[in-house]
C-alpha cells in the first residue's frame, strides 16, 4: 500500500467511519514514504560517470601497456564493489545494488578485454561461464531482483555467443540459469523476475534445439517444463508471470502454422518421432497437472489445449485447419474460464485471442474463393458481430461493480 | 518500477559480507588467471606458422578483428584416423608437420591426442564444425585476430587477396593463441 494511496483514500475512510483518525495515522506510520525517485537518480548518475570513464579509457586502450590495462580493469572492478559495499552500509540499497551490478558488468568486460589482449577469445566458453557463475552468486549474496535480471541477461548473452560464434552449446550455462536462478526465484517469487527468467530459459531452450538439429517442435518440451514449474509455485501472480512466455510461444507457433502451414515445404521440420515426443510431452503434462491439483487451480489445465499436436496432420489445408482447431479450443477455454471465474482480464484476453483466431481462420479459408470486396465486407461484418456478441456476454457475466 | 529496489529488505547479514569479499576476490583472481594463461602460452608455448587461404578483402575485416581462414581449416576426410566417422562438434587433434616454406601442414586428424608423433611435428586442438562427404571443416579458436584500432584496415589493403602467415603459440597443455599476423 502506498503512502499516496493512503493520502487520497484515507480521509474518505475516516468520514465513512470505516477507520478512526488514529488508525489512519497508525497506517501511515506503517507505510513510510519511500524516496524511490531520488534513489534512482544517483544510480543513473553513477552509470553516466562510469560510461564517460569507460569511453575515455577505450579511446586510449591500445596505447596503454598490457599491465596497466589489466590494472585499470581490476581497479575499476574492485572500486565498483567497494563503493557498493559503502552505500549498502549506509542504507542506500538501490545505489549499492546498482554499483554491484556495475561491478558484475565490469567483470564481464574484463574477461572479454583480457582475452582479446592475449588473443584467447574464441577458444572456449570458460570466460563467459565464469561471468554467469558470478552473476548467479551475486544474486544470492545481494538477494537482489536487479541482479537476478542481470544474471538472466548474462546467461542469455553467453549462450547466444556460444551458439553463434563458437558453434557449441554451454549446458553449464543452462543448468546455472535453470537451477541457480530458478531456485532463487522459487524461494523469492516475483512477477517481473518470473517473466524475464522464463524468457531467458526459452531463449536457451530454442538455441539448444538449434544446436542439436532436432525438430523444432521439441522446443515445447522444455518450454512446458518451465510452465509446469509454475504450477508448483504457491505464489500465483509470480507463477502466472513465469507461465506466460511459454503460452505466448505456443500460441504464436500455432498461429504461424495456421497462417503458413499450407505451404507444406517445412512441415518436415515439425514432426518428431511420435512416441518419443508424445511420451516426453505427456510426462511434462503429468507433472503440470499434479502441480495444478496440489495447488488447487485445476481449471488452468485448459492451457494445455495449445499443445495438442495438430502438426502431425499432413501439410496443406488439413494442417492449417488442425492448427485453427487448437487455437479455437484454447481461446474458447480462456473465455470459458473468464466467465467461470468472473475475471474481466481473462475475458478480455479470451476475446482478443478469439477474434484474432477468427481473423486468421476467415482469411485462410475464404481468401481463395471469394471476390475481394465481398471478402472484406463479410470479414468486417463477422468481426463486428463477433466482438459485439462477446462484449455483451462479458458485460452480462461480470458483476456490475467491475463495469466501471 | 515501484518497489524494484525494495528498501525494506534488511541489509546483508555478516556471513554474506564474507561471501561477498570472497566473490570479489575470486573475480579478480579469475581475471589475473586469464592474463597469466595468455602470458604463459606465449612464453612456454612452441611457435608454429600457419598459412591462411587467400580471402576476399571485403570479407576480411569485421570491426576490430580480422577473420582468418587457414589452409588447415578445411581438411580431407581421408586424413581422419578415428574408428568411428567424425561427428559435428566433436573435439579433434590435428597433427601438423613443417613444410619447406616454413609454414605447417596437416598430416592426420585424430579423435584423441596422438601419443607418438615425430618431434618436429605439432598437435593443434580443434572442433569439427561441419562434416561433408569428402571434407571436414575444423575450428581451432584461432579464427579471429584482434587488431589494434585502425591497423585492421591497413592489413586489409596491403594483403588484397594474398594469403597471410599467422604465428601461433601452442602451450604444452594444449592451449594455443596467435602471437603475430604477417603478410607473405
Amino acid at each position: 500500500m502506498s503512502q499516496k494511496f493512503l493520502e487520497t483514500e484515507g480521509p474518505g475512510w475516516v468520514e465513512q467511519g470505516i477507520i478512526s483518525a488514529e488508525q489512519l495515522q497508525q497506517l501511515r506510520a506503517l507505510y513510510p514514504e519511500q524516496p524511490r525517485a531520488i534513489g534512482l537518480l544517483p544510480l543513473l548518475g553513477s552509470l553516466l560517470v562510469g560510461l564517460s570513464a569507460l569511453s575515455l579509457i577505450a579511446a586510449n586502450w591500445q596505447a596503454l601497456p598490457e599491465w596497466l590495462r589489466l590494472a585499470v580493469l581490476i581497479g575499476a572492478l574492485v572500486a565498483a564493489y567497494a563503493a557498493s559495499e559503502y552505500f549498502l552500509r549506509h542504507g542506500q540499497r538501490s545505489l549499492g545494488t546498482g554499483l554491484a551490478g556495475l561491478g558484475l558488468i565490469l567483470f564481464g568486460a574484463g574477461i572479454v578485454l583480457t582475452s582479446q589482449m592475449y588473443q584467447l577469445v574464441g577458444y572456449d566458453v570458460t570466460g563467459l561461464l565464469a561471468w554467469v557463475v558470478a552473476g548467479v552468486l551475486l544474486t544470492y549474496l545481494y538477494r537482489s531482483r536487479f541482479l537476478l535480471l542481470l544474471a538472466v541477461a548474462i546467461g542469455a548473452l553467453a549462450q547466444g555467443y556460444s551458439y553463434a560464434e563458437l558453434s557449441t552449446y554451454s549446458y553449464a550455462t543452462l543448468v546455472l540459469t535453470a537451477a541457480g536462478l530458478g531456485y532463487y526465484w522459487w524461494r523469492r517469487p516475483d512477477s517481473l523476475c518470473g517473466a524475464v527468467l522464463a524468457c531467458g530459459l526459452l531463449w536457451q531452450a530454442g538455441l539448444l534445439i538449434g544446436y542439436l538439429h532436432i525438430k523444432i517442435t521439441w522446443f515445447f518440451v522444455p518450454a512446458m517444463l518451465v510452465y509446469a514449474a509454475g504450477d508448483w509455485q504457491p505464489n500465483r501472480p509470480a507463477a502466472r508471470a513465469l507461465q506466460a512466455p511459454p503460452l505466448v510461444a505456443g500460441f504464436l507457433f500455432m498461429l504461424g502454422l495456421a497462417m503458413f502451414g499450407e505451404a507444406g515445404s517445412y512441415t518436415d521440420m515439425l514432426r518428431p518421432h511420435l512416441a518419443a515426443y508424445l511420451g516426453a510431452l505427456l510426462l511434462v503434462f503429468g507433472l503440470s497437472v499434479a502441480g495444478k491439483r496440489a495447488r488447487g487451480h485445476f481449471s488452468s489445465a485448459t492451457d494445455w489445449l495449445l499443445l495438442l499436436p495438430g502438426f502431425y496432420f499432413p501439410g496443406g489445408l488439413p494442417l492449417a485447419i488442425a492448427a485453427l482447431v487448437v487455437l479455437y479450443a484454447y481461446s474458447g477455454a480462456v473465455l470459458w474460464r473468464g466467465n467461470y471465474e468472473q475475471s474481466a482480464d481473462r475475458i478480455n484476453l479470451g476475446t482478443a485471442l478469439f477474434v484474432l483466431t477468427t481473423m486468421v481462420a476467415y482469411f485462410k479459408l475464404t481468401w481463395e474463393f471469394l471476390d475481394k470486396s465481398l471478402f472484406f465486407l463479410l470479414g468486417g461484418v463477422l468481426l463486428l458481430g463477433l466482438s459485439w456478441y462477446l462484449r455483451r456476454r462479458a458485460v452480462r457475466t461480470l458483476p456490475p461493480s467491475d463495469q466501471r | 518500477m515501484p518497489g524494484f529496489f525494495d528498501p525494506r529488505t534488511p541489509l546483508l547479514p555478516k556471513p554474506h559480507r564474507r561471501g561477498l569479499q570472497l566473490a570479489v576476490a575470486a573475480q579478480v583472481a579469475f581475471l589475473l588467471l586469464v592474463a597469466v594463461a595468455g602470458y604463459a602460452v606465449g612464453h612456454f608455448g612452441r611457435t608454429i606458422a600457419l598459412r591462411t587461404m587467400p580471402v576476399d578483402p571485403r570479407d576480411l575485416l569485421y570491426g576490430d578483428y580480422v577473420v582468418l581462414n587457414f589452409t588447415i581449416s578445411q581438411l580431407d576426410v581421408k586424413q581422419w584416423r578415428g574408428a568411428q566417422p567424425p561427428r559435428v562438434h566433436q573435439p579433434v587433434y590435428v597433427e601438423l608437420r613443417p613444410t619447406p616454406d616454413g609454414s605447417y601442414a596437416a598430416v592426420a586428424i585424430y579423435p584423441e591426442n596422438p601419443p607418438h608423433i615425430p618431434a618436429s611435428h605439432a598437435v593443434l586442438r580443434g572442433w569439427v564444425q561441419s562434416n561433408w562427404r569428402t571434407a571436414l571443416r575444423i575450428r581451432y579458436g584461432l579464427e579471429r585476430y584482434y587488431v589494434p584500432e585502425g591497423t585492421g584496415a591497413r592489413l586489409e589493403r596491403r594483403t588484397g587477396s594474398r594469403p597471410l602467415l599467422v604465428r601461433v603459440n601452442i602451450a604444452p597443455w594444449g592451449q594455443s593463441r596467435i602471437t603475430e599476423v604477417a603478410e607473405r
